[in-house]
C-alpha cells in the first residue's frame, strides 16, 4: 500500500513484509522472521535519520 | 407581502452597500430596512418570489479583524429580521468579503437555520474555506456581469429556502463542495467505461468521474538527534490492542485509539493481546504481535544503544475504512502526546 | 472460439411435482432438488425457497448469487468445480431469463457481512435480483464441517441447482439466441485493422485472505500466487470463472453476464477490436504487486497488442491500489487505460474517493459508494434467516454495499457516486 502512503504526504515510506504480517512472515523459522524484523526495522530508523524533501519510499534489498 | 413569498435578507460589504469605499472599510455591522445598493439586483432576481426585508452591512476590515464578533452580531442583526434565506454577496475576487460571506453563511445555517448562499470568484479564499459548508456560486472577477451572476445566486438561493433536491454542481453554478452522493446514472459502468475509453484513445475531451486527491505536502522533520540520543515510539493502524479491546476500537471506521504501555516489557506477550482489525486476516499478527508492532527488535536495538530510548507507550488504531477527518485528527492528537513526552521519532507500521 | 448462448425467458416460477419448463413458466419439485443437494455430506438440513418479484419479501444472509446455464453436447458445467476440467466457452449453452439461484450462508455470526435482496420497494429496482425469480437455497453444515468446507458445499448447491434449472430448457426453443465469436488476437481482418485494439484486465480474486484449497476460481484453480494470465472471453462467459468465498460487491451472477466482455463484444468490429482479456489477482506485498502489474501490462501491451484497456477490480482498497498499479504500467508502456473504481470513501467526502494517484491513469468510472446509507423499508416475508428474520422485518438502515446486486465492481450496475 505505498502508493497510498506515497499519496496522503507520508514522507518516509519502508516497503514492508507484506499486509497481514508486515513485520514477520509464517514462512520462515523464528530467527530467520527476527532477522528479518530487525532488518526491515533498521531500515525505518535508517530513512529517519536519511534528509528528504518529498514522499520517498525506502524499499528492502 | 403575498403569501408563500420568501423573507430575504442580503448581506453586503461598505461598497456594495453604499456606504463608501476602502476608507469605509472599518465601519461595523448595520441593518438598513429593505433592499439597498447590490441588494437591489437581488431583489429585481427575485421578482414575485420574495422580498428583500432587510440589507446587513459591513465594513470588510471590521469583518476580517474582528472575524468572530462581526459574524456573532451580524447573525443577530439577521435574525431579527427573521428572514427564509440568505443572501451574502456576491463577493467577486474582494478577499476579505469573500470570507466574510463564507463565515455569516456557515454562522446563520448552524444558528438560524435557514438556507444561505452566497457567490464569488473562483480565486477568492472565502471558496477553498467555505465551499464545503455553504453553496458558494461562481462569479466573474468584477461586477461587470453581475445580474446573471446574481440571477443564479438567487435560483439556487430559492431552491434550498424551498427545500427542493439541488443538482451537480454544474447544474446550478456552484463550487462541487467535496461530497460524494450515489445516484442512478443512465447507463451501466462498464458501457461507461468502455465509451470513456473509446474517447480517451481517440483524443476526445472525456469528464473522469473521480476527481484527482489532491493532498497537500507535508514538510518533513529532520531528526536532529543522533539515533543513539533519539526517543522513538512506535504507533500502528494495524488494530493491535490488548485482549478484550479495553477502549473499544472500532473494527471499521475507527474513531479511537488507544496507549498501551511496554513499560518494563521486552516482548510482547500474544496471550494478551488481540486484534479486531476487519481489514486483513490478522491470525499472523494474532499469533505473533511482533509481526506488527516489533517491540521485541526494538527492545533490543535500545539495549545495544543503537537507539536512545524506546518510548514506553505504543498507541494503535484500526486503519481500515477509517475517514480522512478521523485519521487526521487522530494523529494529530497522538503525535501532540508523542512530542509532549519527548519522543523524536516515530515508527508507524501500517497494514 | 463460438459460443452460442440460448435464452429461455421465464416469467412465472412455482413449485410443482416436477421440474419442467412449460413455455415461461418454470416449475420445479422442490423436494427432488432438496434431496439432490442433501446428497453432500458436508451439508445437512437444506431449505429451499421461492421469493418473486414485487413480494414484500426480503432475502438474507446471501452469500452469492449464481445464474442458471446448462452445458449441451457433452460440454461440461462450472468446469473444475462442478463439472470436469473442459475447455468453456465454445458449443451451445442453455440459460434461463428472469431466474437466480441464491445462496445464503447460514454458518457465520458476522451478518453485517453478508447482504440482503429486497423484491418490493424503492430497493427493488437497484438491483437485477428484485427482478429476478429467485430459489434461495438456505442450508446449514454438518457438525465438524470447518468454514472453507461449508462455503464450498453451499457454492456446489448453488451451480447443481443452477443446471438443473436451466436443463429444462433443453428440448425448448430459445426465445433469443446471443452469439459470442471471436478469433484469435492476431487474425484481424485488413479491413478493420485500423480499428483501435482494445484489452480489459479482470481481477478475478483479491489475495487479502487466501483461498481454501476447494475454492476454485480459475477452472476450480484456487488461484493461489497466480500470475497474470491470458484466457479468451468466452471461457468467463461460460463458467469458467466465479467468484471466491469472499465477494465485496460482485456475484457470481455478474461474472457469468460479464457486463464488460459483453460491452466490449457489443463495439467489437465496429469502433474497437477486442483484443482479449487477461484475468489477475490482487497481490498483498508491494514486490508481488509490482511484479503482477508488470506482467499485466506486458501482456496486454506485448502479447495482445492492445491499444487500450478497461480494467475492473474485486475487493476493497489493496485490490483498488493493485488495480491502479497495472493501469499504470500499462500507462508507461503507451496503453491508453480506464479503470473501475468504487468510491472509497467512508464519510462522503470527494477526498476520499480515491486512493491512488498515478501518472495517466485519470479516466475513472466509479461504481459508487458502497458505504452510503440507505433504508430497509418493512417488509412482509423474510428468507433466509430465521435467527434475524423479526429484525428485518421492520425498517432498518443498510449501506449500498449490504445490498445485493446494486453495486457490482465489473460494471454491471447503474449505481455512481457524484462528485457534487
Amino acid at each position: 500500500m505505498t502508493p497510498v502512503a506515497v499519496m496522503v504526504g507520508a514522507n518516509r515510506i519502508v516497503s514492508a513484509a507484506g499486509i497481514i504480517h508486515p513485520l514477520g512472515s509464517a514462512d520462515l523459522s523464528p530467527e530467520d522472521e527476527k532477522a528479518l524484523r530487525r532488518r526491515i526495522v533498521e531500515q525505518a530508523l535508517q530513512a529517519l535519520r536519511t534528509e528528504v524533501a518529498k514522499p520517498t519510499v525506502f524499499g528492502r534489498e | 407581502m403575498a403569501a408563500g413569498t420568501l423573507r430575504v435578507v442580503c448581506y453586503l460589504n461598505q461598497f456594495f452597500g453604499q456606504l463608501g469605499g476602502e476608507e469605509k472599510a472599518g465601519v461595523g455591522p448595520q441593518v438598513v430596512d429593505g433592499a439597498v445598493g447590490a441588494a437591489r439586483a437581488v431583489q429585481q432576481a427575485l421578482g414575485d418570489a420574495g422580498t428583500v426585508v432587510a440589507t446587513v452591512i459591513c465594513g470588510d476590515n471590521y469583518a476580517a479583524e474582528q472575524a468572530e464578533r462581526a459574524t456573532a452580531e451580524l447573525v443577530s442583526l439577521v435574525a431579527a429580521a427573521r428572514p427564509d434565506l440568505l443572501v451574502a454577496g456576491p463577493a467577486f475576487l474582494a478577499g476579505r468579503y469573500g470570507v466574510a460571506c463564507g463565515a455569516l453563511c456557515v454562522a446563520a445555517q448552524a444558528e438560524l437555520k435557514i438556507a444561505t448562499v452566497t457567490g464569488m470568484h473562483a480565486e477568492n479564499p472565502g471558496v477553498e474555506l467555505y465551499r464545503r459548508q455553504v453553496y458558494v456560486v461562481q462569479t466573474g472577477a468584477e461586477a461587470t456581469r453581475m445580474l446573471p451572476e446574481v440571477q443564479r445566486l438567487v435560483a439556487l438561493g430559492l431552491k434550498l429556502a424551498r427545500g427542493e433536491a439541488i443538482g451537480a454542481p454544474a447544474a446550478h453554478g456552484y463550487f462541487a463542495r467535496g461530497v460524494t452522493r450515489n445516484i442512478v446514472a443512465g447507463a451501466n459502468a462498464a458501457d461507461r467505461a468502455v465509451a470513456m475509453l473509446l474517447d480517451k484513445l481517440a483524443g476526445r475531451a472525456f469528464t473522469t468521474e473521480v476527481p484527482r486527491p489532491a493532498f497537500p505536502p507535508v514538510a518533513a522533520p529532520r531528526l536532529v538527534k543522533t539515533l543513539a540520543g533519539a526517543t522513538i515510539a512506535l504507533v500502528t493502524d494495524g488494530g493491535l490492542v490488548p485482549r478484550g479491546n479495553p477502549d473499544g476500537i472500532e473494527a471499521l471506521n475507527a474513531t479511537r485509539y488507544g496507549a498501551y504501555s511496554i513499560e518494563g516489557k521486552s516482548s510482547l506477550d500474544a496471550a494478551q493481546y488481540d486484534n479486531p482489525h476487519r481489514g486483513y486476516d490478522t491470525t499472523w499478527v494474532k499469533q505473533d504481535p511482533h509481526r506488527l508492532v516489533p517491540v521485541d527488535v526494538a527492545r533490543e536495538l535500545e539495549q545495544s544503544g543503537a537507539i536512545g530510548k524506546l518510548h514506553e507507550t505504543i498507541y494503535s488504531t484500526v486503519g481500515v475504512a477509517t475517514t480522512l477527518a478521523q485519521s487526521a485528527r487522530m494523529g494529530r492528537e497522538i503525535a501532540e502526546k508523542l512530542r509532549a513526552a519527548g519522543v523524536d521519532a516515530v515508527i508507524l507500521t501500517s497494514t | 472460439m463460438r459460443l452460442e448462448l440460448g435464452w429461455s425467458d421465464v416469467d412465472e416460477v412455482t413449485a410443482a411435482p416436477a421440474t419442467r419448463l412449460a413455455g415461461k413458466r418454470l416449475e420445479v419439485d422442490l423436494d427432488g432438488l432438496r434431496e439432490l443437494l442433501s446428497a453432500d455430506p458436508r451439508l445437512t438440513r437444506i431449505r429451499l425457497d421461492l421469493a418473486h418479484p414485487g413480494e414484500r419479501c426480503r432475502i438474507a444472509r446471501v452469500f452469492d448469487v449464481v445464474a442458471p446455464r446448462a452445458k449441451t453436447d457433452g460440454g461440461e458445467d462450472f468446469p473444475g468445480v462442478l463439472g470436469s476440467v473442459a475447455r468453456a466457452g465454445h458449443g451451445r449453452t442453455l440459460a434461463l431469463g428472469g431466474v437466480a439461484v441464491v445462496a445464503t450462508d447460514q454458518q457465520t455470526d458476522n451478518v453485517g457481512t453478508l447482504a440482503v435482496i429486497d423484491m418490493a420497494g424503492p430497493n427493488a429496482a437497484l438491483s437485477a435480483f428484485g427482478r429476478t425469480h429467485n430459489l434461495v437455497i438456505s442450508a446449514w453444515p454438518s457438525p465438524s464441517t470447518e468454514r472453507s468446507d461449508y462455503l464450498a458445499a453451499v457454492r456446489l448447491a448453488a451451480l447443481k441447482t443452477a443446471v438443473h434449472l436451466a436443463g429444462t430448457a433443453r428440448e425448448a426453443e430459445p426465445n433469443r439466441v446471443d452469439v459470442f465469436e471471436l478469433p484469435p488476437s492476431p487474425r484481424v481482418p485488413p479491413e478493420l485493422a485500423h480499428l483501435p485494439r482494445v484489452a480489459y484486465v479482470f481481477q478475478i480474486h483479491s489475495h487479502q485472505r487466501p483461498t481454501g484449497l476447494d475454492e476454485g476460481i480459475l477452472y476450480g484453480d484456487p488461484v493461489r500466487r497466480m500470475l497474470p494470465t491470458i484466457v479468451h472471453p468466452n471461457e468467463v462467459l461460460d463458467g469458467a470463472v466465479l467468484r471466491g468465498f469472499m465477494g465485496r460487491s460482485v456475484t457470481t451472477w455478474a461474472i457469468q453476464n460479464h457486463p464488460m466482455i459483453r460491452a466490449l463484444y457489443a463495439q467489437h468490429g465496429r469502433t474497437l477490436w477486442f483484443a482479449g482479456v487477461v484475468v489477475t489477482v490482487a497481490q498483498a506485498t508491494e514486490p508481488e504487486r509490482v511484479r503482477s502489474a508488470f506482467l499485466t501490462a506486458g501482456l496486454v501491451a506485448h502479447a495482445l497488442g492492445a491499444d487500450g484497456a478497461v480494467l475492473t477490480k474485486i475487493g476493497g482498497g489493496a485490490p483498488h491500489v493493485d488495480m491502479a498499479q497495472a493501469a499504470a504500467h500499462c500507462e508507461a508502456l503507451g496503453v491508453k487505460t480506464t479503470a473501475v473504481v468504487e468510491d472509497m470513501s467512508t464519510d462522503g467526502s470527494a477526498e476520499g474517493m480515491l486512493l491512488f494517484d498515478f501518472p495517466g491513469v485519470d479516466a475513472l468510472v466509479n461504481v459508487g459508494s458502497s458505504q452510503e446509507p440507505i433504508i430497509l423499508p418493512a417488509m412482509e416475508r423474510v428468507v433466509g434467516a430465521d435467527d434475524i428474520a423479526s429484525k428485518l422485518l421492520g425498517e432498518t438502515r443498510a449501506t449500498y454495499g449490504g445490498l445485493c446486486g446494486a453495486i457490482e465492481q465489473v460494471g454491471a450496475t447503474r449505481v455512481m457516486a457524484e462528485v457534487r
